[in-house]
């Protein structure tokens, strides 16, 4: 008897103790234990109080499995307190904190005394009525009161009157009232009307989308039981592997088109014929089996330290080599020790997708200032909330929900976990229709941008100047061009003694590149940004075979495209992994940025430690003329300091601004030191 | 539309005390512009004795949105007289010097009369130093102080004012064009070092500006005047591919090409004949050459005594008509000069003595407007200054003028027979033997031309060499030269002009044709 009841209990326990503590579960065996096998009353009672002191205040919300221990545990309480004399009056509080929680419970007749079971049965009467219930057709759901379950054929429901619908998929629900006095027993019986047929699902894996002719019908849930087995067995699986079924009712007449869609699986279509329709019937497909989905993933980095997230969820550290993921769509995030990678991804079945990782800066939005209202703050705070989308060259924070802009700045300068943070400040004015976008390095360097929160695309230019990166190399040949009337091609006015060496003529205009017409330098600089390793130029003769070149640039200084906080914070990032004139290339343009904000204290330590091996170009002249220029804005201080770097400059001839092919240092060191007499 | 990117900081402020800040108040209002009611102008004389700050602010910005849509629709005195209330009603209003610029900029450029700017940007030098306008109506004062200069010495004002920008206003828009004008300002003084450094810092710290292509032309133009031909071309270059629709890349094209022809390539004179297209007895005794700022080949017909501009193929009278003119010259607004025994005729008036000039042999206008003058029986030149005043320059006996980009001018001495650069201030900087560089020397010089971009052309007679042409360097190097017979021209050439396709262009008197010289 015993072991029958406890059949339905290791059920449940399946169903729903996992939401518990599962030590619990163990204290209720105990407590089960001490008293069946060692006589321990008080062992026993201590056990199941605190089961009952765990579970009875969430008695409302408790899966059925911990409801059944709950009940079962007042049950023994109340037996066991029956039987010592201090507790002896405590026992009819448990049954009827039993009755309270379930009507429907019966207790263990053969644990229970006979005047307990008593106690038990008039504590039930003075309270509830039997009702009996009959179905047809059986396996719908009962719902009493509005609240659903399964369709008991008994039930003590308590006095008073009772709504009770019974529903089941292709028939019409039936609803009865039911008015319940004292002593009273009652007989419900339903009796469906069938209006359409009803196709039952398996699916593997549970939790598929079910889609009725493009309606979303809902989810697969949970997983089959047994009474599954004799579908899944001759597939080769286990009722465990698919889903509970799922019912599609109400299917009207004519074919219909269903589609299952599962995460990580192969999105499954079927047609559905016009005799599953009609005549009314109730079908169950075989159990329908999606195909996983999935592709790999490669992500390296030259950077150390990253870390990689795929839609918030870890995958450990870099480099990530072959890593089988679903496909689909995924956020692609590596964190730095300074500076993330971003980028949207989709990974597609069965291929692979290789990204090499450069850690960006990052943007902490630090909120809208203030919470005056105005006319589009709504509108304006969402497209804030979405910069990040729309920024390719800097990754995104959003801010955090319930902070204040000044908490957030002081959370980001306390982790620095961005480099750069973004305000946005109502401008106060008799009605708001400007605001301020504040971008600053946790540094300092701070630029600021006024836009219309009404305008079209307010934060357009803001996400326009954040994914501006000014290049500090460009490919060459060791060629001066000029584009002169009336030649055949760009004209070569000077060339390295390599390009000589190979063959270019200098005076004489180049007419081919890669065997095709050379109109302009514009069309050569084409053909340089698309080839790889070398050109073949012709001057209207044999070609000649030159090595493109990585020639350097600075950064253009006050250029209303460019977000020089955000360039700043590019340059810091990219300076911790380069080597070389590489990493001298980055300190000068680290200091001009520097300059465009007037630092000229912090430009010149950026200038004054960087050695270029190169003087032709942008090379050390430069550098040198650069810290000569920070030390002249310094004052007369450092006028000896400016006369120094300006002399260093001048050792270098051929040192250009700008670029390769931009004005000599020299001239202008010249002057400078001539003014500095 | 997105507005006022606030480039760099001002300094102090960090990122800690980005929180705490105010947002500017020079930020320009951007209320709807509402129409002021008749009726609230009526009242405002009662109105401003109002002591309330806040209503003198809201009326202040009334007034203003009200002159600037008067000006809008061409209602200048609405304007004015609105922006005038403005200044007295409100004057410590933020838009009062807002008010006072757009007065200047009336009379600057609607006006034209500059000296009646003058006052407006005082008085916002003087009182409203500290606003943002402040920055720009220090450029615009010294803009104008700069062309009322009619000396290099009279620029100190105008650079004050320039270099006040700079310091004062770091971060101001008007920035790059103040440093362009200081570099004018030191070209014109000579100081070729110190004007490339100021063309160089504007188009480096501002490449987006407006100003930009100018400076990078003007840098350009500065490099080959201190001999760095090959960073000259660079830049232009580099103009040409940053700029590629700007007039500056235009002007850039054609400068480029004549130095690389002339300096560089020298490819043998030719004959390319009569230009353009081979036209034959079109004119009426051509005697006078000269090229107009925009290249327009300018043609004084001596039996229609008038001067022409010849404007793809076509030609139109251009200046005043007179008998028998000496020189022509062509005026940086677009005009034509002529000079003869009369005097210096303009396009309008009466004709200006020439005090007793009577063998006029070139003349040519400098950069403060002062006309030059060379006249075969004075052993001096003589320059004009706008008002008329003249002094006279030392230098031999000029038998040949021409301006150069320096700011100087060429002259051709038959008497010493030499060719002398005279600097801006008339002092010889190159001097060049008649046949320097030649096999056999020449005796005369009939005719001077330059192109504005250094190059010099001669047109020779005498001596071994004969009638010939020779094409020099801004150091007075012969680039090329051929004899008019090594030509097969046979007319009678009175005067030349450089193209801008690296040409040359005679004019033949007795054939009453333009011969072109490739």
């Amino acid at each position: 008897m015993r072991l029958r009841r406890l059949l339905p209990f290791a059920f449940l326990l399946a169903l729903g103790l996992a939401a518990q503590d599962p030590t619990l579960k163990d204290t209720f065996l105990q407590a089960k234990t001490l008293w069946a096998t060692q006589g321990d009353r008080e062992g026993a009672t201590t056990r199941f109080e605190q089961v009952v002191g765990a579970l009875a205040p969430k008695a409302a919300t408790l899966e059925p499995a911990w409801s059944q221990i709950l009940c079962e545990s007042y049950n023994w309480l109340a037996v066991l307190d029956d039987r010592g004399a201090q507790t002896k009056s405590r026992a009819q509080g448990r049954l009827q904190a039993l009755l309270d929680l379930n009507p429907d419970f019966e207790v263990d007749r053969a644990l229970t005394s006979q005047r307990l079971a008593t106690v038990f049965d008039r504590l039930k009467a003075e309270k509830y009525a039997p009702v009996k219930f009959t179905y047809s057709p059986e396996g719908g759901t009962l719902s009493v009161d509005d609240r659903p379950g399964p369709p008991l054929a008994h039930r003590f429901l308590p006095f008073g009157t009772h709504k009770l619908v019974y529903s089941r998929p292709g028939y019409t629900p039936v609803e009865l009232s039911l008015e319940l006095v004292p002593r009273d027993t009652k007989t419900a019986d339903f009796k469906l009307t069938r209006v359409s047929s009803t196709v039952t699902l398996y699916v593997q894996p549970s939790g598929a989308e079910v889609l009725l002719d493009g309606q979303s019908l809902g989810r697969t849930q949970g997983h089959a039981g047994p009474d599954a087995a004799p579908l899944v067995t001759p597939l080769g699986l286990r009722p465990e592997d698919i889903s509970a079924a799922f019912v599609i009712g109400e299917l009207t007449a004519g074919k219909h088109q269903l589609e299952l869609r599962a995460p990580c699986h192969r999105t499954k279509v079927l047609e559905m014929e016009a005799n599953l329709a009609t005549p009314w019937a109730d079908h169950t497909l075989e159990p329908i089996r999606l195909e996983a989905s999935k592709g790999l993933l490669s992500v390296s980095s030259a950077w150390p330290g990253g870390e990689l997230f795929l839609s918030g969820q870890s995958q450990g550290p870099l480099p990530v080599a072959q890593l089988p993921v679903c496909s689909g769509p995924y956020d692609l995030l590596v964190r730095f020790p300074a500076g993330g990678f971003y980028r949207r991804i989709t990974v597609e079945e069965g291929k692979a997708l290789t990204v090499e990782a450069r850690p960006k800066p990052r943007l902490a939005f630090l909120g809208l200032e203030g919470e005056t209202e105005f006319t589009g703050r709504a509108r304006f705070e969402s497209l804030l909330e979405g910069l990040g989308g729309r920024l390719q060259q800097v990754a995104f924070l959003p801010a955090h929900p319930g902070e204040t802009p000044k908490e957030a700045l002081a959370r980001v300068q306390a982790s620095h976990e961005a480099e750069l943070v973004l305000l946005a400040t109502p401008v106060p004015d008799k009605v708001i229709h400007q605001v301020e976008l504040r971008v600053a390095t946790l540094e300092g360097e701070e630029e600021r941008l006024l836009v219309k929160p009404l305008e079209e695309d307010p934060l357009g230019p803001l996400a326009a100047r954040l994914n501006a990166v000014p290049s500090l190399h460009e490919p060459g040949l060791g060629l001066v061009l000029l584009d002169l009337p009336g030649e055949p091609g760009p004209w070569v006015l000077s060339a390295s003694e390599a390009a000589q060496k190979a063959g270019i003529q200098i005076g004489k205009a180049l007419t081919q590149a890669n065997g095709k017409p050379l109109p302009s330098t514009k069309a050569l600089r084409q053909v340089l940004e698309s080839a790889r390793g070398t050109v073949a130029l012709a001057q209207g003769g044999p070609p000649v075979t030159l090595p493109i070149q990585t020639e350097a640039l600075e950064i253009p200084l006050g250029a209303a495209g460019l977000c020089y906080p955000a360039v700043l914070a590019q340059l810091r990032l990219q300076y911790a992994g380069a080597k070389g004139d590489e990493a001298n290339l980055i300190r000068l343009n680290l200091g001009l940025g520097l300059m465009h904000f007037h630092k000229y204290d912090k430009a010149i330590e950026q200038l004054r430690d960087a050695r270029f091996s190169n003087a032709s170009g942008v090379s050390q002249g430069t550098l040198d003329y650069h810290t000569g220029l920070c030390f002249l804005r310094l004052g007369s201080a450092y006028q000896t300091e400016a006369t120094q770097a300006f002399r260093q400059a001048l050792k270098y001839p051929q040192a250009t601004l700008l670029g390769p092919e931009g004005p000599l240092v020299a001239p202008l060191a010249r002057q400078a030191l001539e003014d500095l007499k | 539309m997105p507005t006022l990117p606030h480039q760099g900081t001002e300094p102090g402020p960090g990122v800690a005390a980005m929180l705490s800040l105010c947002p500017e108040a020079s930020m320009s209002p951007a209320s709807p512009w509402s129409r002021t009611p008749v009726a609230l102008l009526c009242a405002l004389p009662a109105l401003v004795q109002m002591p309330a700050l806040g209503q003198e602010g809201d009326l202040a910005e009334r007034l203003y949105r009200s002159g600037e849509r008067a000006y809008a629709a061409k209602a200048y005195k609405e304007a004015v007289d609105t922006w005038g209330q403005l200044l007295q009603s409100a004057p410590k209003s933020g838009f009062a010097p807002q008010a006072l610029l757009a007065l200047a900029r009336h009379q600057m450029e609607v006006e034209h009369k500059p000296e009646a700017a003058l006052p407006y940007l005082d008085r916002l030098k003087a009182e409203y130093i500290r606003t943002p306008e402040a920055a720009e109506g220090l450029l615009l004062r010294g803009i104008l102080l700069a062309r009322q200069a009619r000396r290099s010495t009279e620029l100190k004002d105008a650079m004050a004012e320039f270099n006040r920008v700079l310091d004062l206003f770091p971060e101001s828009s008007s920035v790059p064009e103040a440093r362009f004008r200081l570099g004018k300002a030191w070209r014109d003084q000579g100081q070729w070092g110190r004007a490339l450094q100021q063309f160089v810092e504007a188009f480096r710290t501002h490449p987006d500006a407006a100003v930009a292509p100018r400076a990078m032309l003007e840098a350009a133009e500065t490099m080959d005047l201190l001999g760095d031909l090959p960073g000259c071309l660079r830049m232009l270059q580099q103009l040409r591919t940053r700029a590629p629709q700007s007039l500056e890349a235009q002007e850039a094209t054609w400068r480029m090409a004549v130095r690389v022809k002339h300096r560089l390539q020298k490819p043998p004179l030719s004959n390319d004949g009569p230009w353009p297209a081979g036209r034959a007895k079109w004119l009426k005794t051509p005697t006078l050459l000269a090229t107009a700022p925009d290249g327009d080949l300018i043609i004084y017909q001596s039996d229609l005594d008038h001067a022409f501009r010849l404007h793809n193929g076509d030609l139109a009278p251009i200046g005043p008509g007179v008998p028998g003119a000496k020189a022509v010259v062509a005026t940086p607004a677009g005009g034509v000069w002529l000079l003869s025994k009369a005097g210096l005729l303009r396009e309008q008036g009466a004709p200006t003595p020439l005090n007793r000039l009577g063998a006029i042999t070139g003349a040519a206008l400098d950069r403060w407007g002062a006309l030059w003058v060379a006249d075969a029986k004075t052993p001096a030149l003589t320059v004009f200054s706008p008002d008329g005043a003249s002094r006279p320059v030392a230098s031999p006996t000029a038998n040949a003028l021409a301006p150069l980009p320096t700011g100087g001018m060429v002259i051709a001495a038959d008497a010493d027979r030499k060719l002398l650069f005279l600097d801006a201030d008339g002092q010889p900087r190159a001097v060049v033997p008649y046949g320097k560089d030649l096999p056999v020397p020449f005796r005369y010089v009939i005719a001077l031309a330059s192109d504005g971009a250094g190059q010099v052309a001669a047109l020779v007679e005498g001596g071994d060499f004969g009638e010939g042409i020779m094409i020099l360097g801004p150091q007075g190097a012969v680039l090329r030269q051929a004899t008019l017979k090594s030509l097969g021209i046979s007319g009678h050439i009175t005067s030349l002009a450089l193209d801008r396709s690296g040409g040359l262009i005679l004019c033949d008197r007795r054939n009453d044709l333009l011969i072109r010289l490739n």
